[in-house]
């Protein structure tokens, strides 16, 4: 009888596959845990076989819907099971997967869900926060990837639970933070800051979101949900169920929902979590809900290049206030980011080193004015004559021509297949979201709040 | 007035292309960046700003059937007018051509109350007019002025 010849290849004996072995542990050692995972999970692809990943998604919401919308416009991932405690959700989302293409399973519980669909690759949670965890970590355990929207969770301790439970399972677990994947913000972090320091030493960050007053969320009367149904998934009544990013067992108020998309950002970009926040916030207009509705929050972070300050508030009273913005202020200049292009601006500084390398690299074009800035103001009108000049106002020519989620999605799904790293893996989240937490804190507290290093750190 | 009236004849195009490093490498991002250049063609003619034709439009004293081959021929004109004037060929025909043009758009600001462009207009009109008078001095007429 004779034995098929080797397969190892040419020139692997024992010294080189020690030396292997010895050069990919000491690369495990240096990455980050969530790197770790991505490149844990290159060997996976579609349990189908193909390259194509069958996906549920849980949570037929606003958000989810968005996300469902997005994931249809990627290729070879296709939705099989989708999941939501409501009717009124859960038909949406089957009927228009079906006018999609899609033939799709439904579910009102996603533990039932996870009992049957064995051939899921990964999970789509866009659950009320404090769902996020229960969700996530029973999905991670089932072997599935998931991609859950942000906050993580609604207290601190469902967050690290999160990152534990992807550690634990070395599956990939992306949270929400859009903002990562997109281009415009990879290219205002990585050539407009680092690269070419248009702003100089950071020595300020300002974000804000405003919005106008509305009216609570409600539901048509022949879909409410039972009380039983409702006391079992934690709600205290319909009113509850639909305004749960209101209520403090259910959501983390105004800075969750959309504090926590720019704060991401300030930490991002600075490189760090804040050392101490300062904050004052209140229930100001609307009575009926728990979580403040009005914040205002100071960050200090200490970097290598001193101290920045950040200064964020969320209104929910008022939309006034010029949008929604996270804006880096510097020695030489203001980069401020938008999701929202039209918000987006550099402001350049008298003082200034050239920056014509990089407009002619097209990291940034020369000379819009900010609209309503009216440069031929009559002198009489200023007030001070220590007011500074005005800024000449520069563009970010970088463009995104798909949903600010779809490049989120598409990082994730090339990361089960190994084709990238997580942008925003679980513990990079935690990191930046114990911030959040803290901040909430500062409000109900009325005090500073300082933080430890261990506090970002899951 | 040649390159007043090339400029009619300019339009800016908008290219997206990838976004490259220094070192010609793409953003890693795969950003795509778009990009402005100025180009002339016949394509892009405009007489005047739409702007500014919206507004000539909503006037009474204004009708069409003068504003259409006036917006027409304006780019044309300008340009023919400003050769024939550096070439030194009829110029005080091409300085009264162009004292008649800058008249009639002066006509048309004063009646939308455009008077930051009235006054730039006037200030052209005095030195076609210098010029004019100072045409029998021209030496570097081809044909007689």
């Amino acid at each position: 009888m004779k034995f098929p010849p080797r397969q190892d290849g040419p020139g692997l004996n024992r010294r080189n596959f020690l030396q292997t072995f010895a050069a990919a542990g000491a690369g495990m050692m240096i990455m980050r845990p969530g790197e770790l995972l991505a490149q844990m999970a290159t060997s996976a692809v579609g349990k189908s076989g193909s390259d194509e990943l069958r996906l549920a998604l849980v949570g037929i919401g606003a958000q989810g819907r968005v996300l469902m919308d997005d994931v249809l416009k990627i290729p070879n991932v296709r939705f099989v099971a989708v999941c939501d405690i409501w009717d009124y959700n859960l038909t949406y989302g089957q009927r228009y997967l079906k006018k999609s293409g899609y033939e799709v399973n439904a579910y009102h519980d996603f533990e039932d869900m996870l009992s049957k669909e064995k051939s899921l690759d990964a999970v789509i949670v866009a659950t009320p926060d404090f769902w996020h965890a229960p969700v996530t970590n029973a999905c991670l355990k089932a072997g599935l990837h998931v991609y859950c929207e942000k906050m993580m969770s609604n207290t601190i301790e469902g967050a690290r639970s999160m990152v534990q439970t992807m550690r634990e399972t070395g599956r990939l677990l992306q949270i929400g933070h859009q903002r990562r994947s997109n281009p415009r913000y990879l290219v205002a972090l990585n050539r407009l800051i680092k690269e070419a320091n248009i702003p100089g030493r950071i020595t300020t960050v300002n974000g804000q979101w405003n919005r106008a007053v509305s009216e609570d969320l409600g539901w048509p009367q022949r879909y409410a949900l039972s009380a039983d149904v409702l006391k079992r998934y934690g709600f205290d009544d319909m009113h509850m169920f639909r305004n749960w990013r209101w209520f403090k067992k259910c959501g983390g108020g105004p800075l969750s929902d959309l504090g926590a998309h720019q704060i991401d950002i300030f930490n991002w970009f600075l490189g760090t979590p804040p050392t101490t926040v300062i904050a004052s916030g209140g229930n100001d207009y609307y009575k009926n809900h728990e979580w403040f509705d009005n914040a205002m929050v100071i960050y200090e972070y200490n970097r290598p290049e001193g101290v920045t300050r950040a200064f964020y508030q969320v209104q929910t009273t008022t939309s006034a206030g010029g949008g929604y913005f996270e804006q880096f202020m510097g020695t030489e200049g203001t980069v401020r980011m938008s999701e929202d292009p039209k918000y987006t601006a550099i402001y350049r500084e008298a003082n200034a080193p050239d920056w014509e390398k990089w407009i002619n690299l097209h990291y940034l074009a020369a000379g819009k004015a900010e609209p309503g800035a009216d440069s031929d103001a009559d002198s009489a009108t200023k007030v001070d004559a220590r007011e500074t000049a005005e800024l000449a106002a520069y563009t970010l020519p970088v463009i995104l021509n798909k949903p600010p989620h779809q490049p989120h999605l598409e990082n994730f799904f090339a990361a089960i297949r190994g084709k990238a790293t997580l942008n925003c893996p679980a513990d990079e989240a935690f990191r930046s979201e114990s911030a959040i937490f803290k901040a909430s804190e500062a409000v109900l507290t009325k005090s500073l709040i300082t933080l430890k290093p261990e506090d970002s750190i899951a | 007035m040649l390159f007043a009236g090339l400029e009619k004849f300019s339009g800016k195009i908008t290219m997206q292309q990838p976004l490259l490093d220094a070192n010609g490498t793409p953003d890693a991002s795969g950003a795509v960046v778009e990009v402005s250049k100025k180009v002339y063609g016949f394509a892009h003619y405009q007489a005047i700003p739409q702007s500014l034709q919206d507004k000539f439009a909503q006037e009474p004293l204004l009708p069409a059937f003068l504003t259409t081959p006036f917006y027409l021929l304006l780019g044309y004109l300008l340009i023919a007018l400003g050769v024939a004037l550096l070439l030194g060929v009829r110029t005080r025909e091409a300085l009264l051509g162009i004292g008649l043009i800058f008249s009639l758009l002066t006509v048309g600001l004063i009646l939308i109350g455009q008077e930051q462009g009235v006054a730039w207009l006037g200030i052209h009109i005095l030195l076609v007019s210098a010029a004019l008078v100072l045409s029998p001095y021209n030496r570097w007429s081809i044909t007689r002025a």
